[in-house]
Parts: structure tokens; sequence; C-alpha cells
């Protein structure tokens, strides 16, 4: 038996496998009394005196005044701007083929947060941590800014100017051939003025092909829609109607496009008070945020989950749960109890039209057009139902794969002589099979835009840098069609130009002069194409950032017969399909609507892919962090701990703690894997839950030309493993690996086990983890409705110091635990609000990552399959603070607001604080992390800044100061109206940009507060409450709401944490 | 050596105590601060503008009521004025050259405030602390100077101890302006009037 099953305890919360396993490395890291102190850095005494006696001779020449500073007003200032004053306006954030919608503040022209645009229905002013960290992307110095021409030895700047002039001698050349010759690969848009643009050029240019390639896309959903309707339609869940959701290797909560949306919309359906509350089956290969949400969770191989959606829908469509095959359920498989469970939920009549049963995008289309029946069947589709389908981009399109196949296939004919790359970075991020990068090579003119000379930059001829979408006139749409602009924030910084803007460039005049303002295009497109019957003036538009109720209207479709569908285009998505579909069972004579063997040259094999010993079942998907890749070089999500893995600074190979066992293989050790015959060195991280006898493989690590962060190699070491070059046009989604172990460890960054004590105090951590999670069943929480606050017994809570009393306001939080989905953008929010610094792979392995807020992860029960929750920890702000008593030098002291103010200018770095905090929520500057800013080259860094928080320096404790700043401006300005401080007016950065509103921010003395009622909640408790510290924030209990019938044969899943 | 004893131990402990004073008085706002009066690029006098002219504060710093900052005027505001006035002479020709090529005058920041301090204008404007309790006399100056230390003791006495510093607020910019009762009376009148309780928590100001 592996230590992991020896150890595991049914009802203990645990924190990472190590913590379970008892690692000795764990061991080590807590050995050191300040596991973070081992190792000054890399200076020793001696060095550390010379450079402290040159610092000081250095001071005593600068003399005793700083230097003296300028102001520089305007020559004219604009109209309405204050300097110093926030400004706010609406933009987007593109990504895909989706927009997010977005709110920006700026203080003197300058973003510096973003946020959520309140008015968007799909953010409602919340947003994930890819638009959180696009400030960062924006001020990022290693960003491209100038045009550049590069041939075989070597590349030279070019201008603007010049590459319109060489850009105007091909057109001529073209206009000859009619676009013969020309060909276009762009990234996926939703913009709809880019859409425009490009019909206007393929008829000026009618030979002219334009081609749409992203690494992970919509191809399968798109097939799937064709092959059910005979078109691509896009579905869409209402998660706040549902009652049963079944998630087949789908994510609505974390990697969907419009995760944010969905993510709030399921909290809205799970209201324990209220009694309103869905329940979450979740059937996946990995990990993902709504398996961590998940009530019951079924690891299968991503191969198997065609036959579960088979038996699924035979169930369904017989109108009866599956009979055992044994009298007794016990003989019974996992699986076959799961199907059952499912099965019996979506039949009762009372959840009849009001449950989801959804599939993700690496499940071959034959199982989305499985779904869209079953949907049809359980009376779902249908704009009152939980699922409704809308039109989508450019039915005709072919799948990304195919457009990629085909452009390489005519390069290699010799039918390319221009290519024009719109974004995107296919020289890294295309099918391994096609080597892009080589067929590149043989165009004549390859033209690249892109915000970073990144890897396929460096293949092409022509490199122009992109303008930020901060920095870009552009419009789009958001996953349900609302129509949202892109309006600059700012001219561009790095000289970029955008999409549209160089597209416009290659156009030939339309008769006036002067070529459009980018402003102009987006204005026409609206005018022309979206304003329509709607008399909405541009200006509202764009201080909306949207046009209201422009989403598309619902289809009203029924599933076709399945063979009308499939003779449309079953050969397109092919490429897609690959080794994912071939793993489809044949279960024919079980369902309603037989799945006959599709016209594809690889007919539908019968049964289930077998795996072999050491041959394991590789799952690709984009990073949580990362994305595709493209945001390699931001190191706020290089940073930000993966939300289920916890690791930071790169990925891994996941493994479940079963596979592991079974090939010996460890915790981060380096493992071979090899697919056909590619293969990678990439280490293992060992995580719970993986479904046996898969390896899931993250995108967008290892990038060798991202820049600083990111990897620029032979300069700076790529972060992470790459895995892109594993996969091919056949194994887009899915592959089979087989697996070598190399015994060589290689310490992965992860953060779960930093902040823990030592040994004594994790024992006592064991013990307590069962009271800082407290959860329970709906049926146990309608018992016992205040069962959180009896989770814990304590004698009585007596003080040894003059308690605070309180006049005013009294500043508290809550953050409810049912609704956490622990996505992590608050984790980001408050980095970028208060100037965070980032630390890097080196100090996070030492435990210095600097996050004020952190979420914590914990698994419980059978660690094949454990079950997740998650625990923001902020500064709990406590009224009789532990640090406080402690600080020698009075820097971190008590408002009479309660707040745990610290004074980062009295702070004289011993500390004591950090030690004494039960929450281990401090974090101290072992360095000056802004030191690089220091350098000429990183000025335009620096305007990242929040100039309404300090920069701390080395040598200085900090903590959460529950946005301090934002309190004080409130109360500025509310003194000065007059009028008191609303209720909600306050939000911290956290709460602002919580999809799921899982966190409340507000006033405990103000008694119609939503935090007062919050904290007079039955569910409230507050965690480490027995040391008397009596925190300002206070959880809300986790409710689940697992099965009956499932619970009883499993375990007592959900019972009370007590 | 016995004569040397006293010289000594007088040395040993007078030594380190000049050097303790020293250091103090070298590094005291009072000297590194008060009187501090940078050259500014162009020779503006507040004495013929505020003074002798007796320009209300706001027509240049329009922001001091509703921001943070006080801010400097842009050229523009300059030349309201100097478009007309002045307008051929040497000393405003920096105010033509700014506006002509739309680069600002680069003036020398003379109140200074540590980085990690966040003093707001608008709060204590609109709550009748007078600028001149901070400022000075500015309608006295040719050249603007640093009268008071702006050390976090000098905040602190006020925020301690607001009554003394306060005045009706439609007379904040009002240089010559002095109570007609007892400036502890009226200031504890007004207090109470304004709901004025300055707080001293180190967040007020350090964030």
């Amino acid at each position: 038996m592996s230590s992991l099953d020896r150890q595991h305890n049914h009802d203990a919360w645990w924190r990472s496998p190590d913590e379970l396993a008892d690692a000795p490395r764990l061991g080590e890291f807590l050995d050191a009394e300040f596991p973070a102190e081992a190792d000054p850095g890399g200076i020793n005494r001696r060095r550390w005196l010379q450079l402290m006696g040159a610092s000081l001779a250095l001071a005593a020449v600068s003399g005793c005044r700083w230097k003296e500073q300028e102001i520089l007003p305007f020559a004219e200032r604009p109209e309405g701007r204050t300097p110093g004053k926030i400004e706010r306006f609406a933009t987007a954030m593109p990504l895909g083929d989706t927009v997010v919608g977005l709110e920006v503040a700026c203080v003197d022209g300058r973003p510096i947060k973003i946020d959520g645009n309140p008015r968007h229905p799909q953010s409602l002013g919340a947003t994930d941590v890819f638009a959180q960290a696009a400030l960062l992307e924006l001020y990022d110095p290693d960003r491209s800014q100038s045009v550049t021409l590069q041939n075989v030895e070597n590349s030279q700047e070019r201008t603007w100017e010049q590459f319109a002039e060489a850009c105007q001698a091909r057109c001529r050349r073209l206009h000859k051939t009619h676009g013969g010759g020309f060909h276009v690969l762009a990234e996926a848009s939703s913009s709809p003025t880019l859409a425009a643009l490009r019909s206007r050029l393929l008829n000026a240019f009618p030979k002219a092909k334009w081609f749409e390639y992203e690494p992970t896309g919509d191809d399968n959903q798109r097939a799937g829609a064709v092959l059910t309707f005979g078109r691509p339609l896009r579905t869409h869940l209402r998660l706040d109607r549902a009652k049963i959701i079944v998630c087949l290797d789908a994510d609505p909560l974390g990697t969907h496009p419009a995760a944010v949306q969905y993510a709030r919309d399921f909290a809205a359906g799970r209201q324990p008070e209220s009694g309103k509350m869905s329940r979450l089956y979740v059937v996946e290969g990995g990990v993902s945020l709504t398996g961590a949400a998940a009530d019951h969770r079924l690891p299968l191989r991503p191969s198997e989950i065609p036959g579960f959606v088979a038996r699924l829908e035979n169930s369904c469509g017989a109108g009866a749960p599956p009979a055992f095959a044994q009298d007794r359920r016990d003989a019974c498989t996992t699986t076959e109890t799961f199907i059952r469970a499912v099965v019996g939920d979506l039949l009762a009549n009372e959840n009849h039209g009001r449950s989801i049963v959804c599939v993700g995008p690496s499940q071959p289309p034959e199982v989305h057009a499985a779904v869209h029946r079953l949907n049809a069947m359980l009376g779902n589709v249908g704009e009152k139902g939980t699922i409704a389908y809308t039109r989508t981009f450019d039915p005709e399109r072919p799948s990304h794969v195919e457009a990629i196949r085909t452009l390489v296939d005519e390069i290699g004919a010799g039918h390319v002589d221009t290519l024009l790359i719109l974004g995107g970075n296919p020289v890294y991020n295309a099918p391994a099979d096609l080597a892009f990068g080589e067929a590149l090579k043989r165009v004549e003119m390859s033209i690249h835009l892109s915000g970073y000379r990144d890897e396929t930059s460096r293949h092409c001829t022509w490199h122009l840098p992109r303008a930020h979408f901060l920095e870009s006139w552009d419009d789009g749409r958001s996953y349900d069609g609302t129509y949202s602009v892109i309006q600059p924030m700012i001219a561009p910084l790095r000289n970029g130009r955008s999409p549209i803007e160089v597209l416009s460039m290659l156009l030939p005049s339309t008769g006036k002069d002067a070529k459009p303002s980018p402003e102009e295009l987006v204005s026409k497109t609206f005018r022309e194409q979206i304003a329509g019957e709607s008399s909405a003036p541009w200006r509202k538009v764009l201080r909306d950032g949207l046009l209201a109720d422009s989403r598309w209207p619902v289809e009203t479709i029924s599933p076709l017969p399945l063979g009308e569908g499939l003779g449309v285009r079953a050969d397109r998505g092919s490429g897609t399909r690959g080794q994912a579909s071939d793993s489809l069972p044949h279960p024919s004579s079980l369902i309603s609507h037989p799945l006959s063997p599709s016209p594809h040259p690889n007919p539908l094999p019968k049964r289930e892919r077998t795996v072999g010993d050491e041959q394991l079942e590789v799952i690709f998907r984009n990073d949580r962090s990362v994305y595709d890749g493209r945001f390699a070089n931001n190191s706020w999500l290089q940073e930000l701990p993966d939300p289920i893995t916890r690791l930071t600074w790169g990925g891994a190979a996941l493994i479940g703690p079963a596979t592991a066992e079974k090939l010996g293989i460890k915790n981060e050790e380096l493992v071979v894997l090899k697919v056909d015959d590619r293969q990678t060195r990439i280490p293992v991280y060992v995580l719970p839950g993986q479904a046996p006898d898969t390896v899931e493989l993250l995108l967008g690590y290892g990038r060798w030309a991202a820049g600083k962060v990111g990897g620029d190699v032979p300069e700076i070491e790529p972060v992470g493993v790459d895995v892109y070059p594993l996969r091919t046009t056949a194994t887009m989604h899915t592959a089979v690996a087989t697996i070598v172990p190399t015994g060589e460890i290689y310490r992965l960054a992860g953060t779960q086990d930093h902040h823990a004590i030592d040994a004594v105090g994790r024992e006592a951590t064991e013990k307590r983890a069962a009271t800082l999670i407290r959860q329970a069943t709906l049926e146990h929480y309608r018992q016992h409705p205040d069962f959180a606050q009896h989770s814990d017994e304590h004698p009585p809570l007596k003080s040894l110091w003059k308690e605070p009393e309180y006049e005013g306001h009294r500043w508290g939080m809550s953050i409810d635990l049912s609704k956490c989905s622990g996505c992590g953008a608050c984790v980001v929010a408050c980095q970028a609000e208060n100037n965070i610094p980032v630390v890097g792979r080196q100090q996070v392995l030492k435990g210095r990552e600097m996050h004020w807020l952190r979420v914590d992860r914990y698994f419980r029960g059978e660690p094949n399959n454990p079950e997740l929750a998650y625990q923001p920890l902020p500064c709990q702000q406590c009224e009789l603070a532990p640090c406080e008593q402690v600080c020698p030098a009075a820097a971190t002291v008590h408002s009479h607001e309660g707040l745990n103010d610290m004074v980062y200018n009295r702070c004289v770095g011993i500390r004591y604080c950090a030690n004494n905090c039960p929450y281990q929520v401090r974090r101290f500057n072992f360095f000056n992390y802004h030191k690089e800013l220091e350098d000429p080259e990183n000025e335009i860094a620096k305007m990242k800044y929040n100039p309404q928080v300090t920069v701390r320096c080395r040598g200085v404790m900090e903590k959460c100061t529950y946005c301090v700043q934002r309190i004080q401006e409130a109360k500025i300005a509310a003194k000065n109206s007059g009028e008191a401080i609303r209720d909600g007016q306050i939000q911290t950065a956290c709460q602002q940009t919580c999809p799921t509103g899982a966190i409340v921010f507000g006033d405990l003395a103000d008694q119609s507060s939503e935090v007062l009622r919050l904290r007079r909640s039955a569910r409230a408790y507050a965690i480490l409450a027995e040391l008397n510290v009596r925190p300002r924030t206070i959880y809300l209990a986790r409710i689940r709401n697992p099965n009956p019938e499932l619970e009883s044969s499993d375990r007592k899943h959900g019972s009370p944490t007590t | 050596m016995n004569r040397i004893r006293p010289f000594a131990g007088a040395l040993l402990i007078g030594a380190p105590a000049y050097l303790i004073f020293l250091l103090y008085a070298a590094g005291s706002p009072e000297t590194t601060d008060v009187r501090y009066s940078p050259r500014q690029p162009l020779p503006y006098s507040h004495q013929v503008h505020a003074g002798k002219m007796g320009l209300d504060c706001r027509y240049c710093h329009t922001t001091v009521e509703g921001a943070a900052f006080a801010a400097v005027p842009p050229t523009s505001v300059c030349m309201n004025c100097h478009k007309t006035i002045a307008s051929d002479k040497e000393t405003t020709e920096l105010l033509r050259r700014s506006m002509a090529t739309g680069k600002p005058v680069p003036w020398v920041r003379v109140h200074d405030l540590p980085d990690y301090v966040y003093f707001d204008h608008h709060a204590h404007v609109r709550r009748g602390v007078g600028c001149v309790s901070c400022h000075g006399r500015i309608d006295r100056m040719e050249q603007v100077s640093q009268t008071k230390t702006l050390s976090m003791g000098w905040c602190l006495e006020c925020h301690r101890d607001p009554a003394p510093q306060l005045r009706p607020p439609e007379f904040v910019t009002d240089m010559n302006w002095f109570p007609n009762e007892d400036a502890r009376v009226l200031g504890d009148r007004l207090m109470k009037e304004k709901d004025i309780s300055p707080s001293t928590d180190c967040s007020t100001c350090h964030r």
C-alpha cells in the first residue's frame, strides 16, 4: 500500500499529497526555523559589508535633502481631467473569438487597474485572471516596439512607412494576379470590423485565401452542432436555472470562454438559505475547477467518456435508470452506480427541463451530438429552458486544424508567396507534424503582426509590433453575442498598430484621399452593421462599452435525425477528431439514434481505447495561467498558483496517485513522455483526483522567444516544458503516450505547503483542518442550520488584553465558501491594486511569494478521487491581533475602525509579527523586488503602479489592508458630500472582481449592511476562533448537495466536518 | 596624565552626545526643509499675483476643493491674462513657448511630502483648514519657500487638536483672515457643526 493510502482518513482535510504522505522534503522545508531564511540570497557576509560601506558613503555624498522634483502641468489641460483623480472608461478584452467587457481605471491618462464592466451582461463587474493581468502586459518592457525586416543573416529595424512602401509594392503585384499567392492566417476574432475588412480584402484580392487558427478552439463543438443541426451553433447554459448539472469533460466554471458569467450563474443556483440548490455531477479526466465544485465527481479517461454518454443516453431514452447487474450494489462498479444516480436525477419529474448536460471541447463531435439529443430529450432546450442555441461566427469556415493543414499544404505546393499572419503564434503552437516553422521558410514574404517578437516573428521576413488592446480601437462580440467596443485607454506606448489598422493598410483607398482612422472604421461598422433599427448613438455605446440587448437571438430548433446531420460536413473537423473519436464505443443497440460510422477514413472502433502497461492517455489542455502560451511573459500570471495544483512558474505532467504508484513514479520526478516517435522530458506532479492511466499536459509553457519572463533562449531559460511538440493534427486533444521515469528530481514551485508552521504545528493544523473548512450536506444543513457554529469547542474566551472599543465604522468581510470557485481572479486583482511584487521561481521555492491573499486548497477523502475545497485567506484583521502585541516598533497598530494598520516606514523588519500570526498572512520583502524598475529600460513598467498605494522596499513587512486606500477615498467623499457611506459603496479589489460574489465587504456598524447580515447568518464562523483573536473576516460554511443514493454507497461524503 | 583625565572623561561623554545632537539637528526637517526655496524656471511672484492683485488661490489651483492634489495650473491659465499683459516681456517667454510647443513649464516642487504619505487637499480645505496654516503667507513671497516643517509630529499636532486652525470654509484662501472671537471657541463650534474629528490612525495618511 502506498503511504497515501495508508494514511488517508476520510474525514480529515489535507492540504497536499506531500503532507498526506509526510514526505521528507516537506519536513526539511519546515525544519529550517524560518524556511524562508535559510539562504541570504547568494550574498556572503563580506560582500554585504562591502556593499553597506559603499552605500553609506553614497548616502553621505548625496546630502540630506532628497532630489529636487519637477511638477509638469499640461500646457492645456484636457477638459474634465483632474490631475491624480481616477477616471473610468469602458472597453473590452478580446480573447479568442469572444470579448470580456471591462472598465479600466486611469489616472493621469494611464490605466492602473482593470475591472469588469458592471453594465456588461457577461461580466457584471467581474473578470477572470487574464483580464486582471492584462495591465501588466500593457506595460511590459519586452513588448516589441519596432517594425523589423529579417533575412537570413540579420534583422534590421524599419519604420511603419518603410513597411507601407514594401506593402504597396507587393499589393501592386498581387493586384495583377488578383491576389493569387496571397494568404492570411489570423487568430480567432469576434470583431465585426475585422470581418468587414476581411471581406473587403477578399473582394479586392479575389484569389487570396483567409485561414483562421487557434491551438485550442471550439472545433469539436461546431462539428457536433453540424452533425445534429446541420450548421454550427453555439450552446449557452443557464446554470442558474438548472437543478441537475452533468459536466462531461467540460469546465464551464473554469476554462470556458463565458466562465465568469457561468460561475456567477452557478453560484446563483446554489443558495442554501433559499433552498435553491442545484446538484453538480462531473465526469472528467483531469481535475478542473468545475470538478472541484462538484457534488459528485467521477474520474474517467477521456476515451471512456463517449461510452459513458452512450449509456446515459440509452438509459434516459429508456426512461429508467439501468438495472443493476447484481442484486447488491456493492458488487457494481463505481461508474455503474454513478450512472444510475445521474439518470435517476435527470429523469426525476421535478427536474424535467431543469437539467443541463454539457460536454467539453476535447470530446469528439459525435459525443457533442449525443449530448444535444440528450438535452432535447430531457426538455432542456429553449429560451425558457436551461440550454439555448444561438448562431456563431462564420458558419462556413473549416476547423482550425483543417485550416492550418490546408495552409501548410499550399505552402508546400509553392502556392503561397505572401503570407500575412495576424496575431497568433503558429510556429510555437501549430500541430507539430505540420512543421510550420520549416514551411514558413518557403514563403517569400511573410509578415507577422504580434505584440512580442516571438517564435513566429523570428521565422517571418517582416515583424510588425501589435498595439495592445488597451491601446487600440476595435470591437467584438462576447460569448452571448453582445456587441462590445474596444477603445484605447492610452496612445500606443510601443509604436504598435492593431490588426484592423494593418488590414486597412493593405486595402486600396476607396476614393477619398486619406485612409480612415481606426475609430472611423469601428464606428462605420457599428452604423452600417450593428445599429440597424436601434438608434443608439455611437457616443452612448462608447460610454457603456456595449450596445445594450445586442446578444444573439435564441434559435428555435430541434435536433435533426442523425443521418441528415452527418452528411452535411462530416469531413470538417476530422483532424481534431482523430484519436479522440476513434475511441467512441459503438452502442448502436443501446441508443435511440444509432451512431452510424462516419465517412471519416478512420472507422470508429468498437471498444474504448485500451491502455497497456506504462501507457497513459494524454490529455492536452490550456494552462489556467498562461492560456495557450500567449500570456507566458506575464509574471503576475506565471506566479499565480494554479487553483488545482498550486504550482507557479511552469506546469507539470499531472498523473494520479494510483498511476504514480503503479509506474513507480515519485512526485516531481522527471519522466520521458513518448507519443509515437516524439518525446519530451517533463517533471511529474502527482495530483489527487487525476483519472487513472491518464496524464494531463498543460499547453503554453516552454516558450523560447516569449521575453525576459517567459523565456528567451539562449539568455533566459524557458519557464516550464513545451508540450506542443507532442501534439499533432491527429492528437489535438488526446493521445497515447508511454512514460519512462528517469529518477531525477526537478523541484516544482508549488505554494500549498508554504506558511505551514513546523512538525508540531502541522499536527495541530491537521487536527484543526476540519474546523477551518466547515461543510455539510444540504440535508444536514436543513436539520441543523447552525452546525458551523458548533463545530469546535473551546473554553469561554477571555482576553488578557484590554479589549478595544469601537465607535464609527467597523469594517468587516465575509467569504462564502459555498460560492468560491477557487479561480484566483481575486489574487491577481489584489496584486494589481496593491502594487504587490513578483518574486520569481527561486523565491517561491523558498516560500517567499508575496500575494496578500492566498487561496488555500484542501483535499478530503480517497486520494484517487478526493473532494476539494477552497478557502481564500486575506488578513483577518483581528480585533485582538497577535501581530500587534509583538511588534517592538509599533509598526502594526490597531485603527479605531478595527483595521490592523501596517506602517511601512516604521517597520524594522524583525518579522516577529509574521511569526505570531496564526493565519500566516503576513509577507516580508526579503529583497527590493522593485529594484529592476530603477533600470531606465524599465521606465515604462513603473506606470502600472497604483499611485494610491505605497511601493514597499526591502526589509518591510506587508499584508492585506482591506484596500484601505479605497476606504479613505470613500470616507473623504462621503464627508464632503455630507452623506453617509452607502452599503456596497466601498468594494475591496478582491470583492470587485470575484465572479461568484463570494466576498462581501462592509461596515459592521451599519445595521442594514450585507456584511452584517452575513455575519449573523447561521452558516457564519470564524477560523481559529478559539485563539480569541476575534477576526473581522468570517467565513460562511460550505454546503453541498450530494445525491443520497451515492452517499450511502460511497461514504459519509458530506457529513459535517466536526 | 592626571590633567588629561577630566578632559578625556568629558570627551568620552561629550563627543558622542555632541555627535548625536549634530546628527539630530542635521536631519531635522527644521534644518532640511524649512526655508527651502528652490529657484523656479520663471520668476513668477505670488506676492504680485496673490498679494498685490488679490487673485484667489483657486483661480489657478482649481482642483484644491475637489481632489487630493492642488494642481499647478496649466500654461493656458497663465495665458488667459498674459496673452495681453506683459505679452512681450522676457519673463513670460517660457509661457509663450510652452503654449506654442505644448511642452510643460518645469516648475520645481517646494512642498514635498514623502511618497508614503497621502495628503489630501480637499479633505482639509473643505473642512476649513486655511491655506495659510500649512503654506504660510504665500501672498508675501516673491519666490515660494516652505515655512512649516511638514513633519509627522507637526501634522499630528493639528490632528489631535484641530480647533485653533479651523475657520469657516468660505475664508480658507483668505490670507488676511483673523477670527473675530477666540480661535478656540470658534474652532470648537466649527468642529461640532461640521462633524470634524480628524483621525490619528496610521492608515489615515499611510496606505
